[in-house]
């Protein structure tokens, strides 16, 4: 009986022993993310308004002559003597093309290196400068892998990591810089074109949609006549017809488009601005399936929004077409022209999942500019050299249409606009800090001395 | 070519590892810690110093390819022990013998740069990031440098 009951004892150790091993959990363990979380940058009530605007350092490498003194003078500050391997910046220099250009760091929007650094040592502050916080860093040089420009500098010596920190507001390399190749600034956006294009598009949303019924598939007053040029195209298609005064009317708005690119697309049409309004209560983007991003789809929809007008003998698109429904859609008459007007809020939905949906990817009005801006005398032009690009990426954000690629600006190249799909909106140019965003004539080149783009 | 064991004793006598004493400060202060989930002995500097130490196969040894030659654990040892210098010695004489399985090519010049465990441990913060971001990323800083010179000036 002993013994039984001492092996029931044990097994009954044996037992809490096991219960206790599966209800240990593994202790947490504290990791940087929970000693020093990090706080998510809060958007101030002025931000709404206006931009925060942070200084950058500028390089101007056409003044640049390589002379180091910017290497020297910012080695002082770091280590209180003069190493220009210890600097916070590098002056390169190219001995086939005979050109230098300092690397320095560009205090980024998004740094790469406050992500990757595994001591959470890099801070951007209020002020926008991206520090890297010596109490807390290792000098294991990640920052360097981790940025485009591999703009923090390491000493190959001693391993020690510098990076610029704007001398907290008054850099002395900008000061000492003999040739002013380096200069400071905050930037200075346009700001006025937003106001402007506003404007313009409340006033012809009124022209056209409240003041005026049809306005814009057919308009006449007097001897003036303009007609949608995707309207007139399924006419002439339906009644098999060259109508040449219907025509000519529609090759106003196609001249239009001949001299300033899609300019009706971005200023004018009454959906557009419908869909910017409904842009500005669904900040957030789902996006589409890549499958879906087409945008050579919208010339498919004219090819057969015609050929339905061709087979059909009347123009089927247009009791469909968003623009149209809209404007004929004020003093509703009767049932079928309310149903008509479903196809509005419907495609103003699709604004959750991108800015500007139906004109990137489905308009035929845009797709019938878009051949005619074939012929465009303008062009934007986003300049390499004053561009910031990865540390900025501004006009990438705020293009309606997604033209401008980010993924080129954040590798370091400028990049090249398709103009056909441009609905010169100018928000790019209204937004660049740098002025590097641009409007040129299509055979000028993006800055003086500057590679044609 | 030299033989490996004059090498490893010659990363030995420059890093000063003979004078460990085993403390572990340089294990506390590793930010390997922060950086992998399986930190352990063997990756730690005073696991990596002392299999150093006692035999020449620490050369083969993977566990010396996790280190981001950081200078926490110099500044931290108490005997002056240089963890960075002779994790670096042993990286460039497994280079040598051509076991580059962990080590990183730059992408232009061809030089090892960087080890593949830190290389993904970037680019695991950086996972957000297009792919195109992360190719530029794949060449050593002074290639990159010498890019972006060559696109901008």
């Amino acid at each position: 009986m002993d013994q039984k009951d001492r092996i029931d004892e044990t097994d009954e150790i044996d037992q809490t022993d096991q219960k206790m091993e599966a209800s240990r959990q593994p202790e947490p363990q504290l990791r940087l993310e929970d000693l020093r979380p990090r706080v998510p940058e809060k958007k101030k009530f002025s931000d709404w308004f206006m931009p925060r605007r942070n200084q950058v350092i500028l390089f101007d490498p056409a003044k640049c002559t390589g002379c180091g003194t910017c290497e020297m003078i910012c080695s002082t500050r770091n280590v209180a003597k003069v190493a220009p391997s210890q600097a916070s910046v590098k002056v390169l220099t190219d001995e086939k093309l005979g050109k230098s250009f300092a690397v320095l760091c560009q205090h980024c929007r998004r740094p790469l290196c406050l992500e990757a650094c595994p001591t959470r040592a890099i801070e951007k502050g209020d002020d926008g400068i991206v520090r890297i916080n010596d109490l807390f860093c290792v000098d294991c040089g990640l920052c360097t892998m981790a940025c485009p420009e591999a703009a923090p500098l390491r000493d190959p010596a001693n391993q020690v990591v510098h990076k610029c920190d704007l001398c907290e507001g008054d850099p002395l390399c900008v000061k000492h810089c003999p040739e002013k190749a380096l200069t400071t600034t905050r930037g200075k956006a346009l700001r006025w074109i937003k106001a402007a294009r506003w404007g313009v598009q409340a006033l012809s949303f009124l022209f056209l949609v409240i003041l005026v019924v049809g306005t814009f598939c057919y308009f006449r007053a007097g001897t003036v006549e303009l007609s949608c040029p995707t309207g007139t195209l399924q006419n002439i298609a339906s009644s098999g017809t060259l109508i040449l005064v219907g025509a000519s009317s529609a090759l106003a708005l196609l001249i239009l488009t001949v001299l300033f690119g899609r300019v009706f697309c971005g200023w004018v049409c009454p959906f557009g601005f419908v869909l910017d309004l409904v842009d500005k209560i669904t900040p957030k983007k789902i996006g589409w399936p890549n499958f879906l991003k087409s945008r050579m789809a919208k010339y498919g929809v004219l090819g057969g929004a015609v050929g339905s007008s061709a087979a059909l003998g009347f123009q089927a698109f247009c009791t469909v077409c968003p623009i149209g429904t809209l404007c004929r859609s004020y003093g509703v008459q009767s049932v079928m022209q309310s149903a008509e007007l479903a196809i509005v809020p419907i495609l103003a939905a699709t604004e959750i999942a991108e800015r500007r949906s139906w004109c990137r990817y489905l308009c035929p009005v845009g797709a019938t500019m878009g051949i005619a801006s074939l012929l465009r005398l303008l062009k934007i032009v986003i300049g390499a050299r004053k561009c910031k690009k990865f540390s900025c990426i501004q006009c990438a954000e705020v293009c309606p249409v997604g033209i401008i690629d980010a993924d080129q600006l954040r590798e370091g190249v400028s990049p090249k606009i398709p103009m056909t799909e441009c609905i010169m909106c100018l928000r790019c140019v209204d937004r660049c800090p740098y002025s590097a965003a641009k409007v040129r004539f299509r055979w000028q080149k993006a800055t003086p001395g500057e590679a044609n783009q | 070519m030299k033989p490996r064991h004059d090498k490893i004793e010659e990363a030995k006598k420059l890093s000063g590892a003979p004078g460990c004493v085993e403390c572990g400060r340089c294990v506390a202060a590793c930010p390997m810690a922060e950086m992998y989930v399986n930190f352990g002995i063997e990756m730690s500097p005073r696991g990596i110093i002392k299999k150093a130490l006692v035999g020449d196969n620490i050369v083969e040894d993977r566990n010396i390819w996790y280190c981001t030659e950081c200078n926490s654990g110099t500044d931290a040892c108490p005997q002056g022990v240089s963890c960075r210098d002779l994790i670096r010695k042993l990286r460039e004489a497994a280079i040598e013998e051509n076991l580059v399985a962990d080590a990183r090519q730059c992408g232009s010049c061809g030089r090892y740069f960087l080890a593949v465990p830190v290389e993904n441990f970037v680019f695991g913060r950086l996972e957000k990031e297009p792919a195109n971001v992360l190719k530029a990323l794949e060449t050593c800083p002074s290639c990159r440098r010498e890019i972006y010179l060559l696109r901008n000036a």
